[in-house]
């Protein structure tokens, strides 16, 4: 989901903390680090996040003025896994276990043969293979101490949230009718009504 | 309890504010108002859903909240879980989809001016059988297209923040009716015209109405984000 075109579909995060007095040399060391590593057939890793630039995932050299838009600080998040289709999986496994029968001359493999033998063929399909790619841009506010991320997905919200913690040492709380209610600021009377909120029922719930 | 917990707990705040949107848009005729925007014209268009525990309703169309589909939903106990919403402001249009349980924004489009013509889809790709034009491969950007889009960036936050501010506004509108009063202004002046207008009952009187929330918001402080922002306007 890019933040640089096109329509905008993003979440709001509130980073707890605030940033170091030295946080751009911090921050892009911590970034640097943390910059997405492509995937390769012999790892061990079947998925791989990490930072890109912002809109352009296939760059992960990051400079200074590709990170910091005056008072933003723009990344993109990049996850690599791979994924191998079923049935050639399937396909190759089987050729792979009759080979292995008719070279040891037996009629079956223990199941710790087959395991051995499923991470052999795995690592060979991956070797013809190119893993798939999912990117979503991210731009954190630093005079507002907002994050926008721009996608909703839960399990690429979840990454981003992970990486994003481990990178700059601060917590994200994400946005909500609770959270932005606090941060617009709640008077006594209205703080002590929000507390014992109860829903409101227009018609009947149906069962 | 922990602050995930309360999160969870006031979910249904937001598909509150949304009722409370769809209601009073209806009942101004899509000319709404908050104390630091003015007014400006809000309504439902293109998408709405409703939905209680596993029943959703999604109904599509121009005006979709004006179907007879979603007051029956509403009145089978059904909440907004997210609107497409149109808002009309010092003459620039906007529109998006707010989802209510998490205020996140889908489809927000902006009145952009600069990059232009990257946001528009090349007019070949519309055509079949023609193949879309290859870019040229080139060098990196130059400091005037790194410059360029920085600016672009600059301008769809700047409209971004508009647009959230705007809500904000309203949302915070809405708390004040919602918990003004300990709650008595929610239920006194609020809660009988949605009863009513929910039903369907001969059309209400908006001026009553008008009068009566906004005397209930009139003695509240703007928000924290609006003396903020003008704090440092000043």
């Amino acid at each position: 989901m890019p933040a640089l075109r096109g329509s905008l579909t993003y979440a709001r995060f509130f980073v707890e903390g605030e940033p170091p007095d030295d946080f751009r040399e911090k921050y892009m060391r911590a970034i640097r680090l943390r910059a997405l590593r492509p995937l390769e057939p012999d790892d061990e890793a079947l998925e791989s996040s990490g930072w890109c630039k912002v809109g352009e995932p296939f760059e992960l050299e990051l400079g200074y003025e590709d990170v910091f838009f005056n008072e933003y600080l723009n990344l993109g998040l990049r996850t690599d896994r791979w994924v191998i289709p079923g049935p050639l999986l399937r396909r190759k496994l089987r050729e792979a276990e009759t080979a292995a029968l008719a070279k040891k001359g037996r009629e079956r493999l223990g199941r710790k043969e087959k395991a051995e033998l499923k991470e052999m063929v795995s690592r060979k399909l991956r070797r013809d293979l190119v893993p798939a790619m999912r990117a979503a841009d991210l731009s954190w506010s630093l005079e507002e101490g907002i994050v926008r991320f721009f996608s909703l997905s839960p399990r690429t919200t979840a990454t981003m949230i992970d990486v994003f913690q481990r990178t700059f040492g601060v917590k994200l709380v994400p946005e909500a009718p609770y959270t932005l209610a606090e941060r617009l600021g709640l008077g006594k009377a209205e703080q002590a009504a929000w507390e014992s909120l109860e829903p409101t029922l227009l018609g009947t719930v149906e069962a | 309890m922990q602050l995930l917990d309360r999160i969870e707990k006031r979910r249904f705040v937001g598909r509150e504010f949304l009722l409370w949107l769809w209601f009073e848009s209806e009942m101004f005729e899509g000319t709404l108002s908050t104390a630091e925007h003015g007014a400006f014209g809000l309504w439902i268009e293109k998408s709405f859903t409703l939905s209680a525990g596993k029943e959703t309703t999604r109904i599509k169309g121009a005006y979709p909240a004006g179907s007879r589909e979603a007051k029956e939903a509403l009145l089978r106990g059904k909440l907004p879980e997210a609107c497409g919403l149109h808002i009309s402001w010092r003459d620039q249009e906007t529109s998006f989809t707010l989802k209510a349980e998490q205020m996140a924004f889908a489809g927000l489009r902006l009145p952009t001016v600069l990059g232009k013509d990257e946001d528009e889809a090349p007019k070949l790709l519309d055509e079949p059988g023609k193949a879309p034009p290859r870019k040229k491969r080139g060098p990196k950007k130059s400091d005037d297209e790194s410059d360029e889009a920085h600016e672009a960036f600059y301008e769809r936050m700047h409209l971004t923040r508009d647009v959230e501010g705007l809500v904000e506004a309203l949302y915070r509108d809405f708390l004040g009716l919602r918990l003004g009063s300990a709650g008595a202004t929610w239920s006194d002046v609020v809660l009988p015209a949605l009863h009513a207008w929910s039903r369907g009952e001969a059309k209400q009187d908006a001026d009553a109405y008008r009068e009566a929330s906004r005397a209930a918001l009139g003695g509240r402080k703007p928000p924290r984000a609006a003396r903020r922002a003008a704090g440092s306007r000043g």
